[in-house]
């Protein structure tokens, strides 16, 4: 397809360089954070679901395909193919099959620089960009990215922004919400309602793992006594690489590559951050929960791994398990 | 407070069970089903329910303590204790061990506590699914129709159950029963494939076998469960008694401090 037939909303299934997408003069729409805004977000669910799309089966993907078909107005969609997920290709097999125009994106397991440089291009040329022209749009992206990554240091630092906060500033750098500058005012206005708190003065735990379909998790563990002040995947959503090529970036930013290379970035948060624990979210059906026994082996701080399928909400099972891990903590 | 009582309650997904200790002694007033529990002496106020604490012969300025997956339900002066903290310390209450792996099988889960001076230092819960609990026992001898405890007299044989799942389990034990085998070979597979779901949570903290290693819960009445358990660790379990009101015990016991 001739990138001038896209459609001007373009959808993505997680980080991508949306420079590419934002210099076409386009607009990125992460799927994810899509489907859990939507309001029919059980429902979209329900039509993959309908669609044939199995129970047993990630309910991310399911969500994601039921908020782009109920959108009506997303005709392409990037798709991470390599660093991923097998279950994000089936889903864009089925979108192809049902019209929608799939721009495959490969990030390399071992970070090799050649070959994404090749990705990249082939990006720049399915949008008909220059580099040229996706360099202009980086000052402006990078600049709400530090805000967010401010927003986070104060989450830390000063214990004055909340968990839940600190996941949605993070959580929406994927796409800067279609609108980057006012993004970045909301983003600014978040940080000065955090000035006049006070500080955090209960556990400090750490998230790690795929974003909550219960969001409510970080309310729920702030009840109990706790606050997440490291929100791993999401925190690498704002890209936290300095002094780097903007593309670079890219090549830093851990969630598509090793589990390994991961972990060198949540020990080290961990250390600095003063974290107490670390809540591993593993989706149900999801082959990130293999992972999690090597997170056990080397993190150094407890783990509970909570696991959740489709819920909103948070059940009475993860309850359970939550509170009697912070407090264990409370007491360590 | 010495000598004055104290109501334990652990609201669990199955059955609720009460228990009163007046200084050293205890009673053990009842187990109701859960269901028919929150019908008959949970009055729906404001933040979600309030305990009709006369219908179950509670006084009104008695202490009450209250734990498992409903205790948010049993609102109106009742104090709350973490589940897996309850059973802590009914352990140490009913068996006076103090370093122990404890291993409770409840009615739709199952968890596993590391104890260490009394008090929990580390615990694993199994994954979502419930197979690997009371729940799943009840299904099954539903479906191959036997009683619990009879359910509980077989374990040996060599029929394995593939499926790990509660619901697909009822599909394979009809299959199974159309192929003809006896019905107590099917038992004996029932109780192996749950000690077997079982076993990967022991095992993560079984490093030390002269650890003492306690079952409770309501499945702990299966001596097919027990005899399996101690095949795999190497001797017998230790059961408090009774297994099933550890957790409401532990409600109107003081923490180790």
């Amino acid at each position: 397809m001739k990138p001038g037939a896209l459609s001007r909303r373009i959808g993505i299934t997680t980080t991508v360089p949306i420079e590419v997408i934002y210099a076409s003069r386009r607009i990125p729409v992460d799927l994810n954070n899509l489907f859990l805004s939507r309001e029919d977000a059980p429902e979209c669910i329900e039509e993959a679901e309908a669609a044939g799309f199995p129970r047993n089966f990630c309910a991310w993907i399911k969500g994601i395909y039921g908020a782009l078909k109920r959108e009506g107005d997303i005709g392409a969609v990037v798709a991470v193919t390599q660093g991923d997920c097998s279950n994000t290709h089936a889903l864009m097999e089925v979108l192809q099959v049902e019209g929608i125009t799939v721009i495959p994106f490969a990030y390399p397991y071992d970070r090799d620089r050649v070959l994404f440089r090749s990705q990249l291009e082939r990006m720049m040329e399915a949008f008909g960009v220059e580099e040229e022209e996706v360099r202009s749009a980086v000052d402006e992206l990078d600049r709400v990215r530090s805000l967010a990554l401010r927003l986070d240091e104060i989450t830390w630092k000063e214990g004055s922004v909340t968990g839940r906060e600190n996941h949605l500033a993070l959580v929406s750098c994927s796409d800067m919400e279609g609108d980057p500058s006012s993004f970045a005012r909301k983003l600014e206005g978040m940080m000065e309602q955090a000035r006049e708190r006070e500080p955090w003065r209960g556990v400090r735990l750490g998230y790690v793992g795929v974003p909550p379909l219960a969001s409510e998790i970080y309310d729920y563990l702030e009840e109990l006594g706790a606050r997440v002040m490291y929100n791993e995947v999401q925190r690498q959503f704002a890209l936290p690489y300095e002094g780097v090529e903007w593309w670079e970036k890219y090549l830093f930013y851990t969630y598509p590559y090793s589990f390994q290379y991961r972990l060198q970035d949540i020990a080290t948060e961990v250390k600095r951050r003063g974290l107490q624990g670390i809540i591993h979210y593993v989706q149900s059906f999801c082959f990130r929960q293999v992972e999690d026994l090597i997170l056990r082996r080397s993190v150094g701080v407890p783990v509970l791994t909570v696991e959740m399928d489709r819920g909103l909400r948070l059940d009475a099972r993860t309850r359970m398990r939550l509170e009697n891990f912070v407090s264990i903590l409370k007491r360590l | 407070m010495e000598g004055a009582a104290v109501y334990g309650i652990d609201v669990g997904s199955r059955w609720v069970k009460v228990v009163c200790r007046e200084g050293n002694e205890r009673k053990f007033l009842g187990r109701y089903d859960t269901a028919e529990f929150y019908r008959l002496f949970v009055a729906p106020g404001p933040d979600g329910g309030v305990l009709k604490r006369e219908l179950l012969g509670i006084p009104r300025e008695a202490e009450v303590v209250a734990t498992g997956y409903g205790k948010a339900r049993v609102g109106g002066a009742v104090r709350v204790l973490p589940e897996l903290e309850a059973i802590t310390r009914g352990v140490r209450a009913l068996t006076g061990i103090k370093d122990a792996l404890v291993l409770d099988v409840g009615g739709q889960d199952s968890k596993i506590i590391l104890m260490e001076g009394g008090r929990m230092v580390e615990f694993a819960a199994n994954d979502r699914c419930a197979a690997s609990s009371g729940r799943f026992l009840e299904n099954m001898a539903r479906v191959i129709g036997m009683s619990l405890e009879e359910l509980g007299r077989y374990w040996k044989g060599s029929l394995q159950l593939s499926s790990t799942c509660a619901v697909f389990g009822e599909t394979e034990l009809i299959g199974l029963m159309a192929e003809g085998h006896p019905l107590e070979e099917i038992a004996a597979g029932v109780n192996r494939a749950i000690v077997q779901r079982l076993w990967p949570l022991v095992t993560r903290f079984a490093s030390d076998r002269r650890r003492e290693l306690v079952l409770t819960g309501g499945v702990a009445y299966s001596l097919a469960i027990r005899t399996l358990i101690a095949e795999r660790w190497g001797r017998e379990p230790l059961v408090p008694s009774p297994p099933d009101y550890v957790a409401a015990v532990g409600c109107c016991t003081p923490g180790e401090e």
